[in-house]
């Protein structure tokens, strides 16, 4: 027994080894996403969104406006525009990602009362300098109107330091559990990179199981392990599972080390969480080749549901926000869990406990993958590829 | 009379490639799914997973150390806000955390013991927010809402004591400067009206190139069975197949074009300010550039299925690289020179400045122009490996085991 377990095990390790293309899959895929997810974002936040400023009233306080905006470390003023026309076609052609106005008379009628607006403009179209660009105006913009506001209640005979209080009397403070700098490598490369660790998981078991029915080498692999399905299929998903485990856990190291991402918890909680994510994976994708073992077909399908799973399994948009009939999709992909127990247990260290559904939920996957083996049997024997 | 024939004769194999070319993509369900049904489906439900644009009620709890009508007051005005609401009341940070942990909440607002009493004396006061960061949308929101309760409450607070101090008010100019924020694109903030315009371009390049490429293993395999004779073959110049391949993709690829940059907008109210003239204009050298893309890519391809395992994960790779996500200004030279090589990166450029912002195609002519110049890079380079035969001869020579 144990003997053709072995036996399969090195018929399922010389397979993975016979073309350039599993090499390829297995590892240099995944390293260089990571390569290139980890140097892309290293700056955390892309600082200093280029913006312009359109200054029509030109006075000492509007170029004073001008200088602080200058002096935020969100924006940076690549232009000055002289009408709102330039300033809008120069945010169209994608020159700058926003633009402030600073009226007529901005001097006069503020400090005589008569009341003024300033305007800003941000380009939400690509969200993240768009917001980082609204943020530097509306701080610019609320600073301004309240320098305006203390110069005018000391000039009352207001003590100074009251009339500064009267600016800001509450402030709420915002703390960034995990991520205080708002890192965004940090939150990206944290659900993306086993995003797609895992979605070549899915793509080899789809590819690798069904490429022995499309040869017609399925007979002979049965053979190879004692004519049982579950030794075949075991003896060419270990190894899969082990060439996969440790590049996940490499990289893991990798982010966790030499990027300084944030691990509050044991280190073991991360690993076992990429191992049962690399398991669950090709459990979900078993299923998906007993239930359709067709070569073209299952890699499409593997394909599709694997790239909708970076967007359903919430790495950005939270499930609870999602419509509920969409939202419980989320609730059958790996990658989902993994990420929730990397929030709890990386990012934010809490104990254990409440994470212990996420790593069942990754153990029942594969278990789902075995239901289907009879069928996946039935093909075996009976090899007919179906271009 | 000769180079007239000839002219003529390139032309028909043009023509002849168009028409294989066709049956070839009708006669593969492969291709008919990543040409008509991924294009038909994937917009939709994208749409349909960001389609609630915003996060409304994130639940938070409250730590009142106050316990004051002025602590209540704040409350209230958290749970008033759309982003947020008050889902308990803690007695300490370790109940909140608890909750937290559970997942019931995703904030911790904790307001000081001497909130009311700092108030009453004019003095400043802080509380604070703990966010959960595993989403940044999630703090986003939070921030948002925070912010615009901090203003209007700081607001209130100073008129009352200015009013105290018996001073009048309107003497002041109290707020003399007000602040108007205008959103460009995506006014709403909603993050389908955001990533979709994009995502809808990328879709387009991607379904193209994996079409193309599971084509191009289609021919091997053919070659590979037939003892290095495609029967499918038809005899033309390298030039010719390609023109006659691209027109085939580009006549597939109009309906879907119509459908995924009009109709799809238009089916859930998402950003279209633009002229669709010019979005169709402007998407023309993309198609064209990615039936190059994949013609290339395809030289490489010997099986109908391998193509998928290398290709698929790039959709996320030139996700990124397009600068929806993380902008470009801030790509380091490298990796935007990478993302300068990729046609989807100026077409989502282009395309939402165009559909979202009301920009015309004059204002696009960088990246319209980079996308003709793509088209031109890539066919030289579909050109080149043609002629050097390295898709077609040199499969033949190995045509006895198929590798990648």
């Amino acid at each position: 027994m144990f003997k053709i377990f072995w036996q399969s095990i090195s018929y399922g390790w010389r397979k993975l080894c016979s073309r350039k293309v599993y090499l390829v899959s297995c590892v240099v895929v995944p390293i260089l996403f990571a390569v290139f997810f980890i140097d892309l974002m290293k700056e955390g936040l892309p600082l200093k969104v280029p913006v312009s400023v359109v200054d029509q009233d030109q006075s000492s306080l509007s170029r004073r406006v001008t200088r602080n905006l200058g002096a935020s470390e969100l924006i940076a003023v690549t232009h000055k525009d002289e009408s709102y026309a330039t300033a809008l076609a120069r945010l169209r052609k994608g020159e700058t990602f926003g633009f402030f106005i600073i009226p007529h008379d901005f001097q006069k009628d503020a400090i005589s009362g008569a009341g003024t607006t300033i305007t800003y403009y941000s380009d939400l179209s690509v969200f993240v300098p768009g917001s980082l660009a609204y943020k530097g105006f509306k701080t610019a913009a609320v600073t301004t109107a309240g320098g305006v506001v203390q110069t005018t209640l000391v000039s009352t005979g207001i003590n100074e330091s009251v009339a500064g209080t009267l600016l800001q009397p509450v402030v709420i403070a915002e703390q960034g559990i995990g991520n205080p700098w708002m890192n965004y490598s940090i939150y990206l490369c944290n659900s993306f990179i086993p995003g797609v660790v895992s979605l070549m998981v899915m793509l080899m078991v789809c590819f690798t199981v069904c490429e022995e029915i499309k040869n017609g080498t399925s007979v002979e692999w049965l053979r190879e392990s004692g004519g049982s399905m579950l030794c075949a299929v075991l003896g060419k998903l270990i190894p899969q599972a082990v060439v996969f485990s440790v590049i996940g856990v490499g990289l893991q190291a990798v982010m966790f080390t030499m990027a300084h991402f944030p691990m509050n918890c044991p280190a073991w909680h991360m690993v076992l969480a990429m191992i049962l994510l690399v398991i669950g994976s090709q459990g979900l994708a078993l299923a998906l080749v007993c239930a359709i073992p067709n070569l073209r077909l299952s890699t499409s399908l593997a394909s599709l549901t694997g790239i909708l799973a970076f967007s359903i399994a919430a790495y950005s948009f939270p499930v609870q926000s999602m419509y509920g009939a969409i939202g419980i999709f989320s609730y059958i992909l790996p990658p989902r869990y993994y990420f929730l127990i990397y929030a709890d247990q990386a990012l934010n260290g809490i104990p254990l406990y409440y994470s212990r559904w996420y790593y069942v939920a990754l153990m029942i996957f594969p278990l789902a993958g075995l239901l289907g083996l009879n069928r996946l049997k039935k093909h075996c024997l009976n090899p007919v590829y179906v271009p | 009379m000769n180079s007239v024939n000839g002219i003529l004769g390139w032309f028909q194999s043009v023509a002849k490639v168009w028409a294989r070319e066709f049956r070839l993509v009708f006669g593969d369900m492969g291709v008919i799914i990543f040409f008509f049904l991924l294009p038909l489906g994937y917009p939709v439900i994208y749409t349909l997973i960001y389609n609630t644009e915003v996060i409304r009620n994130l639940p938070i709890a409250v730590v009142d150390h106050s316990r004051s009508p002025e602590s209540r007051e704040l409350a209230r005005m958290i749970d008033a806000t759309s982003a947020l609401e008050v889902y308990d009341y803690c007695t300490d940070i370790p109940a909140a955390r608890r909750l937290s942990n559970e997942k019931k909440v995703f904030g911790i607002l904790e307001i000081p013991a001497d909130y009311a009493k700092k108030i009453g004396r004019g003095e400043q006061t802080q509380v604070t927010y703990y966010a959960d960061m595993s989403l940044l949308l999630r703090y986003r929101a939070a921030l948002g809402a925070l912010t615009d309760v901090q203003l209007s409450l700081g607001e209130n607070i100073r008129g009352e004591t200015i009013d105290n101090l018996g001073i009048i008010a309107q003497s002041l100019g109290g707020n003399s400067i007000s602040n108007d924020a205008v959103f460009t694109g995506d006014p709403t903030q909603g993050f389908a009206s955001f990533i979709i315009p994009g995502i809808i371009v990328l879709i387009l390049q991607q379904s193209m190139v994996l079409g193309i490429t599971m084509i191009a293993g289609g021919v091997s395999e053919r070659r590979r069975r037939n003892r290095g004779y495609d029967p499918m073959s038809v005899e033309a110049p390298a030039g010719a197949t390609i023109l006659g391949k691209t027109l085939c993709y580009l006549v597939c690829y109009i309906p879907m074009t119509l459908y995924v940059l009009h109709i799809v907008p238009m089916m859930f109210s998402l950003p279209h300010v633009g002229d669709i003239w010019h979005s169709f204009t402007f998407i023309l050298p993309l198609l064209l550039a990615s039936a190059m893309l994949g013609q290339f890519i395809g030289v490489f391809v010997t099986e109908r299925e391998s193509s998928m395992l290398v290709v698929v994960f790039t959709s996320v790779v030139f996700l990124f690289l397009s600068g929806l996500t993380w902008p470009r200004y801030a790509m380091s030279p490298f990796w935007t020179l990478v993302s300068d090589a990729v046609p989807a990166t100026w077409g989502v450029e282009g395309f939402i400045r165009i559909n979202s912002n009301g920009a015309t195609l004059a204002e696009e002519s960088h990246p319209y122009t980079m996308l003709w110049v793509l088209t031109g890079v890539y066919f030289v380079a579909a050109y080149i490996m043609r002629r050097i035969g390295f898709g077609g001869k040199k499969a033949e020579a190995h045509s006895s085991v198929g590798k990648l």
